[in-house]
């Protein structure tokens, strides 16, 4: 086939898709300036789902998922002399250490992988919602346009798994905390357009009430109304009123939307369904109900699905004092859930195209705030000597070495990528990995090109900047 | 439903015929060969079936075809020619079929010539669907053929035909040949990037070469790498490019040649993209006819012509009236005014009621605040606030839009700012380092470029653009004008250690060159605002168009370089713009008084053919109502939406604010445990003249109990109704105390505040104002009985909070108010209001960058709030109950209201029934609940 030919077929398989991207109600504003630019081939993928497991506010790795030596707390002990407030505890996987308190998640270690050596990028002043969006979008704030949510990207270029469950789920964060408007601004599908946007359930208990028809409504008025709008959409003067795409678009959704409401998969988002003795394991918490949301969810054909430990300035991970007090509630919280999740999927046979992620901002130290050698603005001040217990814990912001976990969905199991320094600063020193090669790797378990990028006014705009992010072909069971 | 379903499946087995007519061809022609072989052999009619089945799939492969040609992608001669080639020849394939099957009473021969014909018929349907499908040319690249007709290609015959090259020649061979490596290849080779080492954008890259040495040798392409690279196939590993589309073959030949006659450099800048011209000079209007005497229709009357499309029946008055408010106010128009409307019969109703409307200042700014909103990017939240690295500019723009400001005086004072506009040019800073393409420096040049010049400078801020001719120099030049100090260049976010001087991207209109920042703005206001620029101009003109019509004059209305559909229309529409003061009123009024404003909106095929430059204007596209017009339409005709603002045009001359009694946690601040909360403030009178009255205003969320010196004034339990209470006059002392109990409902911590004012007027008409601020006091704990008097001692308690985690989760009420001392809205228009997740759900867009287009497209999302949403299920249920109020409990009155109010009709006798019928099974609430809920859902309803 000569090229002439190529590009024609290339411009009739475009043609293809346009044509049903517009029968699926895409707008004339978006599209001059959103031009698909996406490749044709489609891959072979590892997974179909994802689960991001978010521990918002800065898991320090040296207090989890990689601890150094222990240190006890002692009345006037020096403050450089504390690297892990935590013992070690031995997981599934020979030779590697858990921090105390995440016994259930050392126990499924020989199921999953744990990056050692995910290092977050320097973005100056160390914040929390900075380091969040360049994580979620891969791209740095502030962008010319608005950077899409992994969960968007996946969302537009896979669709739903089942048509009536929202290809993009959020649980957990809610937008009435402080810093709420930074986080608005990537819980967002950007230039990708609402449509692809989160579907938001900020409280995992109460999730149903989003699916189900409005408070108070039974099915069958439920069911009429909608027969009653069909009757007056037949009755009214129609055809002056939008044009064929626009008025189908309108239809189509409101249809999906009933659809959903009263389809048996709204029961997904129903935690009352669960049998009492699995509700109690993932009861530690909204966050652990969080996992067994998503968990029902994917058994119900989500597609991507946040789960967070809830970012709010000062709280959960964000430990800004009293450090060691505060990491034993939220391992607490972290640890049952998330191992109940894992062993869950792997019994439903999803484990093995489920990719779950557990991921944070940045990690934290006692002394060392972004880089070592750094000086950064606002750090917490840390005496030389510490005299009480609310000293005792890790309360800066530490970015050059975090610990990061995947499960599933192709990936190795039972295998530790990098390491960390064992002195301060506990920093990555061997295959260090950034947020570029995070993404690319899930959108490589997922099938999703690295050349994928959709042309925003008139720039090529990719899933990670330029399509460059590489895969980290390590960690895959087996690479192609 | 099912019709649109199987609509979309009708259109997707279009897209299937280019596919399935390859069937017909090869079975038929294969029938034709074969069967000539056989009949050569004396076996004749062993192929019959092949015949058959060639016939069945061409009859299928038609219809397909018909399908495809219905869903209007395709259009003009060639495709009429190819729809009768290809019916003929399922004519004809059909009749052979039939000569086959009955070949026994026929001449022997007829069946096979008759399967002749078909081929022949096949052939040239075939030729005539290449030709749509894959250009004229398709048969060309390999023929050698002399002539080339395809639009935009290069044209290589023009240099392949001759031996020898002027100067000039080799100049514009090499311009064709760096604007195939712009479109190509600047992408990874150029000095932004350079994959590989390579940087093809400038002389020097290209003849150095790549990591793997030179690309070519002067006069040798054969042995060119580039090539080599350029010719492989697709998939082997060195094949040129990796992204993006492959080069034609021709600009392969053109690259060749250029090689062979040795690589010429031409001096000269060379322009790849398109420019529009920046002068700007009024064009003759067309001559004028017994029908069209106004300008634009004037223009538009010869644009038809000249397309040879008939005028539409202008809408009727009651589309009219209803897009007319919605357009200039925002509004939808009362029953009242519509039937007033429609009763008129003055020949210039109707632009008189533009006029009338463009009077009606209040509700004219509070709807095109949205756009300018939009435009400016400026928002009463968002990131950036947080830390003073954000300034609103709503003050100023609503006082520029109330007054009407001309056009130019608003450009000079966003660009050379007073204190109130300055928010425009300084941008957001965000918190931490920055790319160094988002400085704010870079930010205000991108910014006006984009908003104000249709011009897209983000790509030049990090690299010499890949979409138009400006290079980072320029954007760096563009953006020194607001910087203090002259800034370093970096590429790609990395320093180059270059710097270069102010400059205004359109030196011909002046320079900008002042030493103070103050005076460089002055000059940069002066030269941008001049009448001289045409591109301001156009781009507000040709926005204003967009929003009216659906479609710009050029579209996307950010890309003034594009071309419009008729220049002419919009040049004079920008002079006028200009000759009337630059007057944004005038322009609305000028362009709403003409007959194509009142075309009825058109089916056009697809959004892609809107946004496309092969559109043609046959009328306005069909417009789904903005997020802030569906909401304000909401309030208009089921109940209030919202309740308060984020701003206030008025502020009411007493500054109160919400107070609450302040939890911790982990001594952090957090939000109100619920549970009640007594607060007092005690006072004494200033004056000892007589009182004449004392009026309290008061709201409190959740609920709230109202004591004045120990006797309780009134209580309330909806923050949204502020209630108001005389006090009598006898209770006032000169010494006072105000105590109130309030309760935070539920069982999670919420937010919850009290917002308290006293007007207390004397005899002489003076005034004194008591409100909640921060002397108030405040305790959790259940205080003894006598806490309502003044003498209680407030030991233990504390000073309010006025900062609660989300205060302004209520806004500013706008109900929140003394008669007389401002504007009283029935509700607060959704403009003014905070972004929340309705409107952002609906489209509003956040506005951290400029967005100057909403998405008109229905999500599922949208779907899903709209079906279950409890904010907006709440809001019908109350607006119902209120609807029943009102007609008391008549249901057919109700009904007509109803209609009249949201839909500017009567309901039909069918619509009535339908809806009355629902009562056997249902309450009248939930009807008219269900009523509400389908009839703002409807196409209707939702699109002008």
């Amino acid at each position: 086939m000569d090229s002439t030919n190529e590009l024609n077929r290339r411009q009739f398989l475009q043609k293809m898709q346009q044509a049903s991207i517009a029968a699926m109600g895409a707008s004339v504003s978006t599209i001059p300036f959103l031009n698909a630019c996406t490749p044709s081939n489609t891959r072979k993928s590892t997974a179909d789902a994802v689960i991001l497991l978010w521990m918002a506010g800065g898991m320090c790795h040296t207090e989890t998922f990689d601890p150094k030596r222990y240190t006890p707390f002692e009345k006037g002990m020096e403050s450089k002399k504390v690297i892990s407030t935590f013992k070690s505890i031995p997981t599934a996987l020979d030779g590697v250490s858990f921090s105390e308190g995440l016994e259930n998640i050392a126990g499924i270690m020989d199921k999953g992988i744990l990056i050692r050596s995910y290092r977050a990028a320097d973005l100056g002043h160390i914040l929390h919602t900075r380091h969040q969006y360049h994580w979620h979008t891969c791209y740095e704030p502030p962008q010319s346009v608005q950077p899409p949510h992994i969960g968007a990207w996946i969302a537009k270029e896979l669709g739903p798994k089942n048509p009536v469950i929202p290809p993009f789920i959020d649980i957990g964060q809610r937008f009435t905390v402080g810093e709420a408007e930074e986080l608005k601004a990537f819980h967002s599908a950007g230039f990708l357009g609402s449509e692809f946007g989160p579907f938001i359930i900020p409280e995992p208990d109460r999730g149903l009430a989003s699916v189900s028809p409005p408070k108070g409504m039974n099915l069958t008025r439920f069911e009429s109304r909608n027969k009653l709008y069909k009757e007056l959409v037949k009755n009214s003067p129609f055809e002056n009123f939008g044009s064929n795409y626009q008025k189908e678009s309108l239809m189509r959704s409101m249809e999906k939307a009933y659809e959903l409401l009263k389809s048996p998969e709204a029961e997904a988002f129903d935690l009352s369904k669960e049998p009492k003795e699995i509700y109690d394991k993932y009861n530690t918490g909204r966050f652990g109900l969080g996992c067994l949301q998503a968990r029902r969810l994917v058994e119900n054909g989500a597609r991507f699905i946040s789960v967070t430990t809830e970012y709010v300035p000062f709280f959960g991970w964000d430990t800004h004092e009293n450090g060691h007090t505060r990491l034993r509630d939220m391992k607490a919280q972290i640890d049952q859930p998330i191992a109940q999740l894992i062993k869950d999927l792997e019994e439903r046979g999803l484990l093995d195209s489920t990719l779950v992620i557990l991921a944070s901002e940045f990690s934290r130290d006692m002394l060392v705030e972004g880089r070592p050698g750094q000086t950064v603005k606002d750090q917490v001040q840390v005496p030389d000597n510490i005299d009480n217990l609310k000293q005792y814990g890790m309360h800066r912001h530490f970015t050059d070495g975090c610990s990061l976990l995947m499960w599933g969905g192709g990936i190795k199991k039972g295998y530790v990528h990098g390491e960390t320094a064992v002195e301060r600063p506990f920093k990555a020193i061997t295959e260090p990995v950034v947020i570029d090669e995070i993404h690319q790797s899930i959108y490589h378990a997922l099938g999703i090109p690295p050349e994928t990028n959709y042309e925003i006014e008139k720039r090529p705009f990719y899933t990670t900047p330029d399509g460059e992010g590489k895969v980290i072909k390590d960690i895959f069971e087996k690479f192609s | 439903m099912l019709l649109l379903l199987s609509h979309w499946i009708f259109e997707l087995m279009g897209k299937l015929h280019p596919l399935l007519v390859h069937f017909p061809i090869g079975l038929l022609i294969g029938a034709f060969v074969l069967e000539g072989i056989a009949r050569f052999q004396k076996q004749e009619n062993k192929y019959v079936g092949m015949i058959y089945l060639g016939a069945t799939s061409a009859l299928i492969a038609a219809i397909m075809g018909q399908l495809l040609a219905q869903s209007g992608d395709y259009q003009g001669d060639l495709i009429n020619q190819h729809q009768w080639l290809g019916w003929g020849t399922v004519g004809l394939s059909l009749l052979t079929t039939w000569m086959y099957w009955n070949r026994v009473k026929l001449p022997k021969r007829l069946p096979f010539i008759a399967l002749g014909f078909t081929c022949i018929s096949l052939s040239f349907a075939g030729h005539f669907g290449a030709t749509i499908t894959h250009g004229e040319d398709y048969l060309k690249i390999n023929t050698n053929s002399t002539q080339s007709h395809v639009a935009n290609a290069i044209n290589i015959q023009k240099w392949t035909t001759q031996d020898s090259f002027s100067t000039t020649e080799l100049s514009s061979l090499n311009l064709e040949v760096r604007g195939i490596f712009a479109h190509h290849c600047y992408q990874c080779h150029s000095t932004a990037k350079r994959k590989g080492g390579l940087a093809l954008d400038h002389e020097a890259g290209v003849f150095a070469g790549g990591d793997s040495g030179e690309i070519l040798i002067k006069g040798a392409s054969e042995k060119s790498e580039i090539i080599r690279r350029l010719k492989l196939p697709r998939d082997h590993e060195e094949a040129m490019p990796q992204k993006g589309k492959v080069l034609p073959p021709n600009s392969i030949e053109l690259i060749s040649l250029w090689i062979d006659k040795g690589a010429y450099w031409a001096d000269e800048g060379f322009k790849v993209f398109r420019e529009a011209p920046v002068a700007l000079s009024k064009p003759d209007l067309p001559p004028i006819t017994d029908e069209f005497d106004h300008p634009i229709d004037r223009f538009v009357n010869q644009y038809f012509k000249e397309k040879n499309i008939k005028w539409g029946e202008p809408i009727d008055d009651y589309r009219f009236i209803r897009r007319a408010y919605l357009d200039v106010i925002g509004l939808l128009p009362r029953p009242v005014e519509v039937n007033e409307f429609v009763q008129n019969t003055s020949p210039n109703k109707r632009n008189e009621l533009i006029k009338n409307l463009l009077a009606d200042k209040e509700n004219y700014t509070q709807h095109w605040l949205s756009f300018w909103n939009d435009l400016l990017r400026n928002d009463y939240s968002g990131p950036g606030f947080i830390t003073n690295g954000r300034k609103q500019i709503t003050n100023w723009l609503y006082q520029s839009l109330y007054e009407g400001k001309p056009y130019n005086q608003m450009v000079e004072e966003l660009i050379s700012p007073t204190e109130e506009s300055e928010g425009f040019i300084q941008g957001i800073q965000w918190r931490g380092v920055v790319n160094a393409s988002q400085r704010v420096e870079l930010q205000a040049a991108q910014n006006i470029s984009q908003s104000l010049l249709g011009l897209n400078l983000k790509c030049a801020s990090c690299h010499n653009s890949f979409v138009n001719n400006l290079t980072l120099d320029q954007a760096y030049g563009f953006a020194n004008i607001f910087a203090d100090s002259t800034l370093e260049i970096y590429r790609c976010d990395k320093p180059t250690g270059r710097y270069t001087g102010t400059a205004f991207i359109y030196p011909e209109l002046g320079e900008v060159m002042a030493d103070s920042l103050v005076d460089r703005l002055r000059q940069l206001a002066d030269i941008i605002s001049q009448p001289k620029n045409g591109r301001l101009y156009r781009t507000l003109v040709n926005r204003y168009w967009d929003k009216l019509f659906g479609r710009g004059i050029i579209a996307p209305v950010d890309e003034m370089d594009k071309l419009p559909w008729n220049q002419a229309l919009l040049d004079w529409l920008a002079a006028d713009f200009i000759e009337n003061g630059y007057s944004i009123p005038h322009l609305l009024e000028r362009i709403m008084t003409s007959k194509a404003y009142q075309l009825p909106a058109f089916n056009y095929d697809s959004p892609y053919y809107i946004a496309s430059e092969k559109f043609v204007f046959q009328g306005p596209t069909p417009r789904r109502l903005a997020a802030e017009q569906f909401a304000d339409a909401l309030s208009q005709t089921v109940n209030p939406l919202y309740y308060g603002v984020a701003y206030l045009p008025d502020n009411p001359p007493f500054p109160a604010q919400w107070i609450w009694y302040q939890d911790r946690k982990l001594d952090r601040r957090s939000l109100p445990e619920p549970g009640e909360r007594f607060f007092r403030k005690s006072f004494n009178l200033e004056s000892t003249k007589p009182i004449q009255s004392a009026t309290v205003i008061v709201t409190a969320d959740h609920s709230f109990e109202c004591y004045f010196n120990e006797q309780k004034i009134g209580q309330g339990a909806d923050w949204r109704q502020v209630q108001r209470y005389s006090i009598p006059v006898n209770v006032i002392q000169s010494e006072n105390v105000i105590a109130v109990k309030g309760n935070n409902d539920g069982t999670l911590p919420n937010p919850a505040g009290l917002l308290f004012a006293l007007r207390i007027t004397y005899a002489d008409s003076s005034q004194q104002y008591i409100y909640s601020d921060k002397s108030w006091a405040t305790t959790n704990e259940q205080p003894a009985e006598s806490w309502t008097s003044l003498d209680f001692a407030e030991t233990d308690w504390k000073g309010v909070s006025r900062r609660n985690a989300t205060s302004s989760h209520w806004g500013k009420l706008v109900d929140f108010a003394y008669e007389n001392e401002t504007n009283q809205s029935d509700f607060a228009r959704a403009s003014l209001v905070k972004l929340d997740p309705f409107m952002k759900t609906l489209g509003r867009p956040t506005r951290e960058n400029v967005a100057t287009t909403r998405e008109g497209n229905a999500t599922l999302l949208q779907a899903l709030m709209l079906t279950n949403n409890d904010f907006l299920y709440q809001h019908i249920q109350e607006g119902a109950a209120k609807l029943l109020a009102a007609t008391n409990n008549d249901m057919e009155v109700l009904i007509k209201d109803f209609y009249q109010n949201a839909l500017g009709r009567v309901p039909s006798q069918k619509e009535q029934t339908t809806i009355l019928k629902l009562l056997k099974n249902q309450s009248k609430q939930e009807v008219v609940e269900d009523l509400i809920w389908s009839v703002i859902i409807l196409p209707e309803f939702q699109f002008l």
